[in-house]
């Protein structure tokens, strides 16, 4: 398997081949080769849909992880024990909501998506940012996957998590 | 086979439409002469053994089945047979097609953006557009475009109201051309939309709008297909180079937007040549 990569909205001109190429980078950076992983490109009816649901929340976002592995530690790779259990999740891009916003701040839309991304993998990972404990964990860890994305590949991203702390 | 010929996805089925009246559900095998509800049968008055007739010379031909439905029971100038199940037909059928020009949206097909120009053949639309030197061309069929599925929700349909049940949509397979300014060949994508992309259902959506199944290059123009040409089928295919085809056909036009005025021309032209078959099919059986 790897990376299943969907595309259900038409309001984004999205560029697949990139993205896929980005997140197998991040998996590399990670060590996640081996495991699967689902990225579903929606719209913002759609996103808002899903944060409505799973989160009570009735207005759009740019990303939700629904992980595999609902209690990992936060960091700590899972050990499946099957095939079937060699699968981390699934990440909900907001790509039309990210769009909006990568409008607003000139920021590149697909180097903004490999950040998003990234936010969302340690989600699946078990990072959270209920707390200023956990907070700072996971902006560690963004940080460093992110600096090594940009040594890998020349670019410069950011976490998303520096955005967070803007509205915090 | 012309290059064109786009894949059938299954036997076309059709359902009830929203105005209750409408049937346009067609048996398999529709009934000709003896509507039961109409004819009058004659039991059988002798006995099978008795029709073995040995006598030749006689030249009595005896005849299994003598009903009435049989022997025009209409008057006409024109010579064709026409029974009463044939009346009965052709009232059906003015009351279908008056209700489903009640329903029919508009009666102009509706327009794709991003400047293709449409040719209509019968139940073959071809769209075309250039793009730098690059002609493109897409390609469908209207026939059996309707998935199979629609006849499970038109079974569950029948305990919803009127305005619970589903919509009719047009999916077909369609074949993308890409021809190069003085190439002898082109590349074609065979696409089509998954089953599950078609759900009523808010948020069941699973599958990628549409998708490439097949690739190849054949010659360009509207030769015959050649069956030696190696196929790429996606089935088994690398995901990076499945994006990078699905990238490609983005890039010129064929894209996500595409798919979805696609599937809405085309529900506009099945529907339009419903009606006109069911009016052909009126004058058909009408006695005029």
């Amino acid at each position: 398997m790897g990376v299943i990569l969907r595309n259900l909205q038409k309001q984004v001109p999205l560029r697949r081949a990139r993205l896929r190429k980005d997140v197998e980078t991040l998996r590399h950076i990670l060590g996640i080769q081996k495991f699967d992983l689902g990225i579903v490109c929606v719209d913002n009816h759609r996103i808002q849909q899903i944060n409505n649901i799973y989160r009570k929340k009735n207005v759009p976002t740019d990303v939700l992880s629904f992980p595999f592995y609902e209690d990992l530690r936060p960091g700590k790779m899972p050990l499946p024990l099957h095939r079937d259990e060699q699968n981390l999740g699934d990440i909900f891009l907001g790509v039309e909501y990210v769009m909006k916003q990568c409008q607003e701040e000139s920021l590149d839309l697909h180097g903004t998506l490999t950040a998003v991304t990234a936010h969302g993998i340690c989600h699946l990972l078990g990072y959270r940012h209920e707390t200023e404990e956990e907070w700072t964990e996971m902006l560690q860890r963004e940080n460093y996957i992110l600096s090594e994305y940009n040594r890998l590949t020349g670019r410069s991203l950011e976490p998303l998590m520096k955005r967070c702390s803007q509205d915090r | 086979m012309l290059k064109s010929v786009v894949r059938a996805v299954g036997a076309a089925v059709r359902i009830s439409s929203v105005a209750t009246s409408t049937a346009r559900t067609l048996p398999l095998s529709c009934p000709t002469l003896c509507s039961p509800s109409s004819a009058t049968t004659r039991p059988f008055t002798r006995s099978l053994w008795m029709l073995n007739n040995n006598g030749a010379s006689s030249g009595y031909r005896p005849k299994l089945f003598s009903s009435k439905a049989l022997n025009p029971s209409i008057s006409c100038g024109c010579g064709s047979l026409h029974t009463e199940g044939d009346k009965a037909f052709g009232a059906f059928l003015s009351d279908e097609i008056k209700e489903e020009l009640k329903i029919q949206k508009n009666s102009n097909l509706p327009k794709m953006s991003g400047g293709w120009e449409l040719a209509l053949n019968g139940t073959e639309a071809k769209l075309s557009r250039n793009v730098a030197g690059e002609k493109i061309t897409v390609t469908f069929n209207v026939n059996n475009s309707i998935p199979p599925n629609f006849e499970e929700e038109a079974e569950q349909g029948q305990q919803k109201s009127a305005e619970e049940e589903p919509e009719i949509v047009s999916s077909p397979n369609f074949v993308v051309d890409v021809t190069k300014r003085g190439a002898k060949h082109s590349l074609v994508f065979d696409c089509h939309f998954p089953e599950d992309e078609v759900s009523h259902a808010e948020g069941e959506e699973e599958s990628d709008i549409f998708a490439i199944r097949e690739v190849s290059f054949q010659p360009e123009g509207d030769t015959d297909w050649k069956e030696n040409s190696y196929t790429l089928n996606t089935d088994a295919l690398d995901w990076a180079l499945y994006d990078h085809l699905m990238d490609f056909l983005a890039d010129r036009g064929v894209d996500n937007t595409f798919a979805d005025e696609l599937m809405e021309l085309s529900t506009a032209a099945e529907h339009q040549e419903y009606i006109k078959f069911l009016e052909n099919l009126h004058g058909f059986v009408k006695c005029n």
